[in-house]
């Protein structure tokens, strides 16, 4: 299409980048200046389109790329999980509580299996089985899964995932992208649309992470066979906390979070997985502000009972008694999680879950702060 | 329609080439209706409001020009009291009742005074402005009535600045429908620029600073001195980058068609003095309340305490333009009482800095100078930004308390994005100092394609990378 220059046409000198208010009649006085060809024009402007809209796609695979290439933190487990490298014979699920309090070293050095954590951070139980089904994809079954209990187990995921930087790479699995649909029905942006998860989604400038990973770059390593431990004093949190809440919570029990707890259940009988469920420990003055404990606890009885797995109530623990275990009311510091990974340990061979393999000599049952002190046992339902 | 949506990402170019594919008399006709459209995204019933002082000030322009003496001054005046009745029912009405209310209670009368509960169209304030400026200025005869209804329609809803400005005045944007814009190749890529560099100033800076900004100031009680300090030199560069930014993509956006819309700011934190500062920001703003204001009432050609009555005046209306809430009043007479301060401390000063032997144009006097401003901008802004008066005055109160470096951070703002907010400042400033030494376009375009285009394509994906994409509306957006 040809253009026809004249003489209304606006000079581009006119529009000086940071040119006061110019004339107020915007009509070139000037003979035109060597201009590009309308056609040539609009072939430039696609061009250089293209090339962005290149530029966005490598630079997205490109960030895949590297974060699937990372091997340590969070990216290391979910790449070892997708990449079927995990294997373990003792499985730890669950939210953060999960995957600050079970610590798998002291977990597999009691028992002599294979254990291993795959908690995720401000999770509910929706993500959970998501990742355990894409867990369970790629990895043999566990002989035994430990799942964390927390007072808002029967509630979902609402608006977004927490970190939602972490599931892109992995988008392309099945378990994790239904999920993640569930939760928010734009997530076919961030699969479909290049760096829409990592610029729109995600705040942690996860991208860096990515471009790092594709030059061998590895952030330092803080889970240990998927246990992270908190080396952190208590924060204060719980008191501003009660501050918010003098009158105490509630947690939601929604009847999708029952559905997702008991397809998560279902699960594991349908493929011969025993299940654990604990509910582990939680500091003494929190339980106080917890108003509807009795009723949760009645709901994940039932669905124990209903599903054959077993339920270790680690409330009544001493641990939860000291604030030195805690960093907040929810989450033990590594400290409470190496006390707690014995109890559990000890536990789960004392009511003969696991027959120890072997029992390391060198490895002391109690040791350090806990030396001489007794384990605690939850009742065991199937007792 | 917000710029920074996927929206406005599919609009735009739609309409560009819409626009270019168009016959030229129909091309106005297109601008309306993508305007329509562009304002419908956000509640489409008050695309009526707008319908209506359009269509008043429309008739009020024709019948202007027909009439002469006693009539024309009156049809000016029921022209602008319609045009800002409607202003006042959707902006003011229930400041006034309240503050009436409270005063009332204040002398203990008790009243209860009635109050509408409706949201305030976006950019009214704007395109109020933009239609009082015609009605003047046919008014004075310094621009001819527009005849073509569907002009005047689209110069008072021109997508680009419909909602934020630059509030255009006839004479610069009214005869540009009428002109024929071709479709030039370094016009639109220097519009384009002009729009990518707006989006960095919105989503890169603004948004980011935002998260801090409105934790901070949601519930200042709750952060120590540092993190006040910090929440507020960052608003200051949150609300300048944000409407800043807005008027970029405004002016870039328009160039791409072929308008040109005029300058709204110019590096104002490099202003050496306040009343050097407000003629760097928001100045279609500033010049539509010096010419339809301040000079009407005399200016500063009356006797001294008259020209700061004036100022004061102008100020406190300038203020009130800016949101129905005591605040905005207080920020702006504080400005006003900034101005006067400096016409009568001028002498002083500059007796002070002889005697310091500080040069009159040197480094040193123009540091302090631009230091001083910023800090006194800095402080109107706390007004302008608290919740309250209350909460302004506790943030006064508080700058230098409690200091503690390891607190810096907000729910919204990880620390791992300071370094990011703190970087891209840092970078808005050094293409500010080089821009204002050399314009960075016309530097890069000396360059190759090679080079070029790299550079180009990189800034894109440092704007989606960087940018912070929650939906923000720009702040300039409630007035």
């Amino acid at each position: 299409m040809a253009i026809r220059w004249n003489i209304t046409q606006i000079a581009p000198s006119e529009f000086t980048e940071r040119g006061t208010a110019g004339p107020a009649v915007a009509v070139s006085q000037r003979p035109a200046a060597p201009r590009v060809a309308a056609v040539v024009a609009v072939r430039r402007l696609a061009a250089f389109f293209l090339v962005c809209v290149a530029a966005l796609y490598a630079t997205d695979r490109g960030i895949d790329a590297g974060l699937r290439r990372i091997q340590t933190s969070d990216f290391g487990i979910f790449n070892r999980l997708v990449s079927g490298h995990i294997n373990a014979e003792i499985l730890i699920t669950g939210s953060s509580r999960a995957l600050s309090h079970y610590d798998s070293r002291i977990i597999q050095q009691a028992t002599g299996y294979e254990t291993f954590n795959i908690g995720l951070n401000g999770s509910q139980t929706d993500m959970q089985l998501a990742v355990l089904k894409t867990y369970l994809r790629h990895n043999r079954r566990p002989s035994l899964l430990v799942h964390n209990l927390d007072s808002f187990a029967f509630e979902t995921t609402h608006q977004a995932a927490f970190f939602p930087g972490l599931y892109l790479p992995y988008l392309n699995e099945e378990p994790l992208y239904e999920t993640l649909e569930h939760i928010d029905r734009n997530i076919w942006k961030s699969k479909q649309l290049p760096l829409y998860g990592y610029a729109v989604e995600d705040m942690n400038f996860t991208w860096l992470a990515g471009l790092g990973g594709l030059i061998g770059w590895n952030p330092p390593e803080n889970r240990r066979l998927g246990f992270e431990p908190r080396y952190t004093s208590w924060t204060g949190d719980f008191e501003s906390f009660k501050r918010r809440n003098p009158d105490g919570i509630r947690f939601p029990i929604e009847p999708e979070g029952i559905a997702v707890f008991e397809a998560l259940l279902r699960l594991c009988r349908e493929l011969g997985i025993p299940v654990i469920l604990v509910y582990s420990p939680v500091y003494h003055q929190m339980r106080a502000l917890e108003r509807n404990r009795e009723e949760v606890f009645a709901r994940l009885h039932e669905l124990a009972e209903r599903y054959g797995a077993s339920l270790w109530d680690f409330g009544g623990s001493p641990i939860a008694l000291d604030r030195a275990y805690f960093y907040n009311s929810q989450h033990m510091n590594a400290d409470g999680a190496a006390r707690f990974s014995e109890d559990l340990a000890e536990a789960l061979v004392h009511a003969e879950w696991v027959k120890p393999k072997t029992v390391q000599p060198s490895v002391p049952r109690r040791h350090g702060a806990f030396a001489g002190t007794r384990p605690f046992r939850p009742a065991d339902d199937r007792q | 329609m917000l710029f920074n949506s996927l929206e406005f990402a599919i609009f735009f170019p739609v309409v560009v080439i819409l626009y270019f594919v168009t016959p030229y008399r129909a091309r106005t006709f297109l601008v309306l209706v993508a305007s329509c459209a562009f304002y419908m995204a956000f509640i489409p019933a008050y695309l009526l409001i707008l319908a209506l002082t359009i269509g008043i000030d429309y008739a009020a322009g024709l019948w202007l020009e027909r009439t002469t003496g006693r009539p024309r001054r009156a049809l000016l005046i029921v022209s602008v009291v319609a045009t800002c009745a409607i202003l006042f029912v959707f902006k003011y009405f229930n400041f006034f009742i309240d503050s009436f209310v409270t005063s009332a209670r204040a002398f203990g009368w008790e009243v209860a005074g009635p109050a509408i509960s409706i949201i305030l169209p976006i950019g009214l304030s704007f395109h109020t402005f933009q239609s009082l400026s015609y009605v003047i200025e046919v008014y004075y005869g310094r621009q001819k009535a527009e005849r073509d209804f569907i002009t005047y329609a689209t110069y008072v809803m021109f997508f680009p600045q419909l909602v934020a400005g630059p509030i255009e005045r006839p004479q610069n944007l009214l005869h540009q429908f009428h002109q024929i814009h071709s479709f030039d190749y370094e016009r639109i890529t220097s519009g384009l620029k002009r729009m990518a560099w707006g989006f960095f100033k919105k989503l890169v800076i603004a948004d980011r600073l935002a998260l801090y900004v409105n934790d901070v100031y949601a519930s200042p009680q709750n952060f120590n001195g540092l993190q006040l300090t910090i929440a507020t030199v960052f608003f200051a560069y949150q609300i300048y980058c944000d409407f800043s930014g807005y008027s970029d993509i405004a002016i870039g956006s328009a160039r791409v068609l072929g308008f040109r819309l005029m300058e709204n700011f110019r590096t104002p934190y490099y202003a050496a003095s306040i009343s050097e500062f407000w003629r760097r920001w928001h100045i279609s703003l500033s010049t539509w309340f010096r010419d339809y204001v301040y000079l009407p009432q005399g200016g500063s050609r009356v006797s001294t305490p008259r020209w700061f009555r004036n100022l004061l005046v102008t100020f406190a209306l300038s203020g009130l333009w800016h949101g129905a809430n005591w605040t905005y009043v207080v920020w702006g007479v504080l400005n006003g009482v900034y101005l006067i301060a400096g016409i009568m401390t001028n002498p002083l000063r500059d007796r002070g800095y002889q005697l310091l032997g500080i040069k009159r144009n040197g480094v040193v006097r123009t540091f302090i100078a631009v230091g001083t401003t910023f800090a006194l901008t800095c402080c109107g802004w706390v007004i302008f930004r608290a919740e309250s008066l209350s909460d302004a005055w506790y943030i006064f109160g508080h700058f230098w308390r409690g200091w503690d470096i390891n607190e810096l951070r907000t729910e919204q703002f990880a620390l791992r994005q300071m370094p990011a907010a703190v970087l891209s400042i840092v970078f808005l400033e050094a293409v500010q100092w080089l821009h204002g030494r050399r314009p960075l376009p016309k530097l890069i375009a000396e360059y190759p394609l090679a080079v070029r285009w790299p550079v180009y394509v990189g800034f894109v994906l440092a704007v989606v990378l960087l940018g912070v994409y929650r939906q923000n509306q720009f702040i300039y957006f409630q007035f």
